[in-house]
């Protein structure tokens, strides 16, 4: 296998392999054997390059990988604690931190142009392939009406300007010169936590209905959640054009209403008009560069998270830190080869099981002590 | 629940299919019964038989073809989750305490005479003077049963029984499986005792439930999250005694003078039990083992016998098996603790292999730290006892128990110290979760706290 030497050799042959993939015609062989080419020789540039990445491999006695599936894993919580990092501190141009309580520490995850310039790319035509397709009958029509490709993005959370480290406003950033309006409703509140501009949302979807076009809505399950109890309190009922959608992003911060994934797909059809069939689910973390959606709109079918085909998905039993079985529950891994320059394996705390060729999400790791016990003292 | 082993009639509440569902009519229905068996059959019994019925029961417990028993051990792992080795040996260190000796050792304690439920009699102190007195339990004691280990609703149902109070046992879906057999194991042996039980389970804060109960009980004993039990407190009637047990949690602490000795492997051996007692998961497990710097080894070699000895408890009480989301917490936490072990020589971690059975975490930094608990246990290094006090005064106002490695004059100087600072029960290591019949509850007479006195001066 033949040894990639730098950083700066490494990101045009990732860029050959996203732009190669895209096409969707490569055989699965030579991807296979492409992809395993890259992240191993990714990770030898980590280990040497990113220090307490090293130190975890030096601990774990492993200096070179045959295959992707050795290669170790950071956890998410390593991005708290540490820098994880290639790139010198005058270099770190970007800084992304993890949603969460205040309280909490967050994940830091450092990125310079370039691999700011590859999250975008990364980001990018994942994002277009599974929200932004016209529905079938449009798609056979010889001249789709453009609102129908390109939907009036009503963005639910802050804006990149206002939420500079959320890799979520950043996303939504960057999506947004993929449509032709886009408007951000998020806010940061007096304690900087996010909030929703109701009023401002309501308009935006009242003058969308009246004007009979489609609107995209972007947000966390938390804004969704937000918004659609205020609907429902005003018995604010909208039926939105047809070719209306929604990304529902996870993370409730800790805060508000928690509401189950089929009850908030329900509410969204009940009180925004917007199909089953027309709701996405994204899976993305500050600590990666690549994200997985679980639905190709306008697909019936959905629920199975798939990433992008330079970033792939693991799941490890927790019991016995083995590829988890068949059906059987375990820990989402993510080899994601965008992660240039931080760490390419991340394990996160994110339980699922397979399904087809995805993952479905089943739940999170208990994070509470004792059960029955609040009292948590050192923030892990 | 397989009960293929035991043909148990459907005579409590937990008996009802799942489907079965209870309504607040059901409780009230079910509370005024409890009260009128207890005046027909209860009320009237004197201490000295319920004392004999108790203490064979607590030795039908014991013997290893007992049906309740062998059911518990079979059927057990399934519903509770524990191995059949971890739920022997619970049931083993709560039924050897409950004898006939003990519950009068506990009367005396608590009452200052055995017989003071049954009539007026003078205290200790009080004889010669002109005064007597007698103690009545509730009329209807509600228990809320805590979710976390099976058996420590069962003192608190024979603390019910002394007091002759119909009891209302309310479980945590799914965690009545030990509660249940008990009180069906009461009923088989008086069936007038197991009139006055009853036990149901329903998610706790299931409000239109409670609230029926609450208001037929006249005292609510509760053990829980202190949001749990300041909510409980919220709902009730006034008049309503309430006794609550909040959050605690323990520690284990190793002092010098017990490592100089030529057997530091026993000591880790008995720390061992601690962690593996019940899992760890009750409010008397240790989180931490604190090791005072100057013993013949330092807390890494204490760690490393630790090790081995929750190791070797594996195979003899096994953990058994977790959910994905508490193995998972468990995987999370060892791989946090492996990246900070891969960066610094103060931490090092010992995991089992291939499995969650068992992890110890070794950190000089002596902050006290909750455990994720199923036998993930901490090991931490202090100059003295001083340091561990500082360490641990956070969670100060909650700590239960202090394990104890160290003897003589030492031992007294520091059970002392600990005393002062806020420790209710101070225990050897080893004996963390086997705590005495008649031990004063989070450092509240247990059974005096249900009761009510009536005074005669004469």
């Amino acid at each position: 296998m033949s040894l990639i030497a730098s950083f700066d050799e490494f990101v045009p042959q990732l860029r050959a392999f996203m732009s190669r993939t895209q096409e969707f015609s490569v055989p699965d062989a030579e991807l296979d054997a492409e992809f395993n080419r890259l992240a191993a020789g990714l990770f030898m540039l980590q280990r040497d390059a990113v220090p307490i990445y090293g130190e975890l491999c030096r601990q774990r006695n492993v200096s070179a990988v045959e295959d992707w599936r050795e290669i170790p894993a950071l956890p998410t919580t390593a991005f708290k604690e540490y820098e994880v990092t290639s790139l010198p501190p005058a270099e770190r141009t970007h800084v992304f931190h993890s949603s969460g309580t205040t309280r909490r520490r967050p994940s830091r995850h450092f990125h310079n142009g370039q691999s700011l310039a590859l999250y975008e790319e990364s980001l990018r035509p994942w994002f277009r392939r599974h929200f932004l397709p016209p529905s079938p009958s449009l798609r056979r029509a010889s001249h789709p009406p453009s609102s129908i490709l390109h939907p009036r993005l009503l963005i639910l959370t802050p804006s990149a300007a206002e939420a500079p480290h959320s890799s979520l406003a950043y996303m939504f950033n960057t999506i947004r010169g993929e449509s032709g309006q886009a408007i951000f409703t998020g806010r940061i509140d007096g304690e900087g936590a996010w909030a929703l501009d109701l009023e401002q949302t309501l308009a935006a979807l009242g003058e969308a209905q009246s004007a009979g076009q489609p609107v995209a809505l972007l947000g966390t399950a938390f804004s969704f959640v937000h918004l659609l109890d205020h609907c429902r309190a005003g018995q604010r009922r909208f039926r939105l054009a047809a070719g209306s959608r929604a990304l529902e992003t996870g993370g409730y911060k800790g805060r508000g209403r928690v509401v189950a994934k089929g009850e908030l797909r329900q509410m969204m059809t009940r009180w925004l008009g917007i199909a089953e069939s027309h709701i996405v689910a994204e899976y993305g973390m500050s600590e990666l560069s690549s994200q997985a959606y679980d639905r190709v709109l306008p697909d019936e079918a959905g629920g199975e998270f798939r990433f992008p085909p330079w970033a792939r998905a693991q799941l490890i039993s927790p019991e016995t830190g083995r590829e988890a079985g068949e059906g059987e529950t375990g820990m989402v891994r993510v080899i994601d080869l965008a992660n240039v320059r931080s760490a390419l394996a991340v394990q996160t705390e994110d339980l699922a099981v397979r399904r087809g060729g995805g993952f479905e999400l089943t739940g999170r790791a208990a994070q509470a002590a004792a059960r029955g016990c609040s009292l948590l003292l050192q923030e892990l | 629940m397989n009960d293929n082993t035991l043909n148990l009639p459907n005579y409590f509440l937990a008996d009802l299919p799942p489907e079965a569902a209870l309504t607040p009519g059901l409780i009230t229905e079910a509370c005024q019964t409890l009260k009128r068996n207890r005046e027909r059959y209860l009320q009237g019994r004197t201490t000295e038989s319920l004392i004999q019925s108790l203490d064979g029961i607590g030795r039908d417990w014991l013997e290893a073809d007992y049906p309740f028993r062998r059911h518990v051990l079979e059927a057990g792992p399934a519903a509770t989750g524990f191995s059949a080795a971890v739920l022997a040996a619970g049931l083993d260190s709560f039924f050897q305490q409950l004898t006939a000796e003990n519950l009068e050792g506990l009367l005396r304690q608590e009452l200052g005479h055995a017989h003071r439920l049954d009539d007026f009699f003078p205290g200790d102190h009080e004889r010669g003077s002109n005064r007597v007195a007698l103690a009545r339990g509730p009329q209807l004691l509600a228990h809320i049963a805590p979710g976390n280990i099976p058996n420590a609703v069962l003192l608190d149902m024979v603390l019910g029984v002394l007091a002759r109070s119909a009891q209302f046992v309310k479980c945590a879906s799914g965690q009545a499986f030990l509660a249940r057999l008990f009180a069906h194991s009461l009923y088989e042996a008086e069936a007038k005792l197991g009139a006055c039980l009853e036990v149901a389970e329903w998610p706790g804060g299931t409000e239109s439930l409670e609230a029926a109960l609450f208001a037929e009980a006249d005292c609510v004993a509760a053990t829980g999250s202190d949001e749990t039990l300041a909510a409980i407190r919220r709902t009730l009637p006034g008049q309503v005694r309430f006794v609550g047990y909040g959050t605690r949690v323990s520690f284990g602490f190793v002092a010098r003078d017990a490592l100089t000795g030529r057997h530091p492997e026993t000591i880790a051996a008995q720390a061992a039990l601690d962690v593996a007692a019940w899992n760890q998961l009750g409010c008397l497990s240790p989180h931490v083992i604190y090791v005072e710097e100057g013993g013949r080894i330092g807390a890494e070699g204490f760690a490393d016998l630790l090790a081995g000895a929750l190791e070797a408890l594996e195979k003899t009480h096994p953990r058994g098996r977790l959910t994905a989301r508490e193995a998972a917490g468990i995987a999370a936490r060892r791989s946090f603790y492996e990246v900070r072990a891969a960066h610094s020589p103060d931490t090092k971690i010992w995991a089992s292999s291939e499995s969650t059975a068992w992890t110890v975490v070794l950190e000089t930094e002596a902050r006290f730290q909750v455990s994720c608990l199923n036998r993930f246990v901490y090991v931490k290094a202090v100059q003295d006892v001083r340091e561990v006090l500082q360490a641990a005064d956070p969670v100060r106002e909650n700590i239960s128990t202090v394990g104890l490695a160290s003897s003589g004059a030492r031992a007294a100087e520091l059970a002392q110290q600990f005393a002062r600072w806020g420790a209710r029960r101070i225990c050897p290591l080893g004996q963390m979760q086997k705590p005495p019949l008649a031990w004063r509850h989070d450092g509240r007479p247990a059974l005096g706290d249900l009761l009510t006195w009536s005074e005669w001066e004469k």
